[in-house]
């Protein structure tokens, strides 16, 4: 095989494209209970509906997706084969059954060592270090050291922490203080997808915006940055330290983003398609709502010098941008140039050249994506003026346009997932006459 | 070492084959986005060899591309033994791009 290619590295679509329709169920699973949770929204993120559709959010629709995606782009920034289809595949059973035990267990049991809690807390835990062993197993074997690929495996170290973590809280929750709460959400959210996020957005933005020449400067600082205030931010919540360093903390991953933000903003400004497609709207809508996130997120972490009330708000807001903002405007974004493609390649590799094949991008039906973006804009704004009024009918709205964006993106997703083969003749343009080939 | 600005007739046929092979990223054929290096007839041999690139490495529909070059080009030349070859020097830049691969590009979507 020649260097650089990854189309014959790439695993089989069976493993990959589970995790797609799942993600897309949970979402509209998500956009339900988000009609129900309204009014606790409104009030706090400590409830156990809000932590069952944060665990549906997070589990289910993200770490679903990211877990499928990174499988096939896996072969594509490491340049070899995913070390074990089995373990995907393994893995995706147990965080597709893990998922809903723990989401109906914090419904109506909150935080307790319930049987469904314990069951599906294992399975997802289960699920994460077989996801660990395949990628970490992976890396080890490529030759790749690119920064964006240093991104991907420290977000799976961090990953560990978090689950291991997350399940001591349910263990031992009369042990762990709860700074041990914060230090679970913090490297969750920041060491986990962030981190991801950072390596595989940064490899992917600039290959679909077709930038090249681009400053690795910013991705190396932001590595540092982000990674360094990681464990500063981790060591005051755990050790009880000052404000300040909090505050230190929080300023230089602050840092970090803004550099990561500047280094896409380059391929932006490079690329050499002036119009963007539904993807890549959609991802440049996820940068745009990531400011709104690292702003509250920073101030957040002024937290004892600001009302109770009002930090309240700002966490609220902080997850909820990153959520159901950055991160799912971003998965909505990246399906459209995942999905297509991999389906693409299963149906048609062995029919260019002898058929006029469709388009990746002729798959799916752009009225529904155009639409699904409107109603994710009204419904992620309708969101963040709920929490911040508490007004809960204003949530219950974005539950409908939120549920109107998941059914479309859904449609969507099956129509890609349920492409049929369709082929026309081959035109070729017509040539000068010619000598035959001679006969050895 | 026939480069694509100096094709005798042969390879101009060949490199009109080849535009029809589009990039299914950015639906632009391939030869306007500047990924053909070279294009090389030998009819002693029956022979054909072609130099190409990608936008990036890694691309994830790469050899799906190179196999449709090798398909169509070997389908007009039956007989030929068709050797497609992917070289990353020189580095493709956006600077390789015809002017009507640009305007595709910008009026694409």
């Amino acid at each position: 095989m020649q260097a650089g290619l990854s189309t014959k590295n790439a695993p089989s679509p069976s493993v990959v494209l589970p995790h797609y329709a799942y993600g897309a169920v949970a979402f509209i699973v998500a956009a339900i209970l988000l009609f129900f949770t309204a009014d606790d929204i409104a009030l706090s993120y400590m409830t156990p509906k809000v932590l069952s559709i944060i665990h549906v959010l997070i589990l289910g629709w993200i770490t679903m997706i990211i877990f499928g995606a990174l499988y096939q782009l896996i072969p594509v920034v490491m340049e070899l084969k995913l070390f074990s289809e089995k373990l995907a595949m393994a893995s995706f059973i147990t965080l597709g059954l893990g998922t809903p035990m723990m989401a109906v267990s914090f419904w109506y049991d909150f935080i307790s060592s319930t049987y469904l809690m314990m069951t599906g807390g294992g399975l997802v835990i289960l699920s994460v270090i077989m996801f660990a062993i395949n990628t970490i197993a992976s890396a080890m074997k490529s030759e790749i050291k690119t920064i964006e690929n240093r991104f991907i495996i420290t977000s799976i170290f961090w990953l560990i922490l978090t689950v291991l973590l997350g399940l001591s809280i349910v263990l031992f929750p009369q042990i762990l203080a709860y700074g041990s709460f914060q230090i679970h959400i913090h490297l969750g959210i920041i060491g986990w997808f962030m981190m991801l996020v950072v390596g595989v957005a940064s490899t992917l933005m600039p290959m679909f915006f077709i930038a090249h020449q681009l400053n690795k400067k910013c991705l190396q600082r932001a590595y540092i940055l982000i990674n360094g205030g990681l464990v500063i931010l981790v060591a005051t919540m755990f050790f009880d330290l000052s404000s300040y360093v909090k505050i230190g903390a929080g300023f230089f991953i602050l840092v970090g983003f803004i550099m990561f933000i500047k280094y896409n903003f380059g391929a932006y400004k490079k690329r050499l398609r002036k119009k963007l497609d539904i993807g890549m709207k959609l991802s440049v809508l996820a940068f745009i709502l990531l400011i709104i996130t690292l702003i509250s997120g920073f101030l957040s972490v002024f937290g004892g010098m600001i009302d109770s009330s009002l930090l309240t708000k700002l966490n609220l807001v902080y997850g909820t941008s990153l959520i159901y903002g950055f991160l799912t405007a971003l998965i909505l974004g990246q399906m459209y140039k995942t999905l297509p493609f991999i389906v693409w390649l299963k149906i048609y590799q062995d029919k260019v050249g002898k058929f006029k094949t469709p388009l990746p991008a002729d798959m799916h039906s752009q009225e529904a994506a155009d639409a699904h973006y409107f109603f994710f804009i009204g419904g992620f704004a309708l969101l963040i003026f709920g929490i911040v009024l508490s007004e809960a009918i204003l949530i219950q709205a974005s539950a409908g346009f939120m549920l109107l964006t998941a059914l479309l993106y859904g449609y969507n997703t099956f129509i890609i997932l349920n492409h049929k083969e369709k082929l026309k003749p081959l035109t070729l343009p017509k040539l000068r006459p010619r000598v035959a080939a001679k006969k050895k | 070492m026939a480069k694509i600005d100096n094709l005798n007739e042969t390879e101009q046929d060949i490199l009109e084959i080849i535009k029809t092979v589009p990039d299914p990223e950015v639906s632009v054929n391939i030869v306007d986005l500047g990924l053909i290096y070279e294009v090389e007839h030998f009819e002693e041999d029956n022979k054909i060899n072609i130099k190409m690139t990608l936008s990036a490495r890694g691309c994830p529909v790469g050899d799906t591309i190179l196999q449709h070059v090798q398909t169509v080009v070997s389908n007009m030349y039956p007989g030929y033994y068709v050797d497609v070859e992917l070289v990353w020097e020189p580095t493709w830049t956006p600077e390789l791009i015809t002017e009507d691969g640009r305007a595709e590009l910008d009026g694409g979507f």
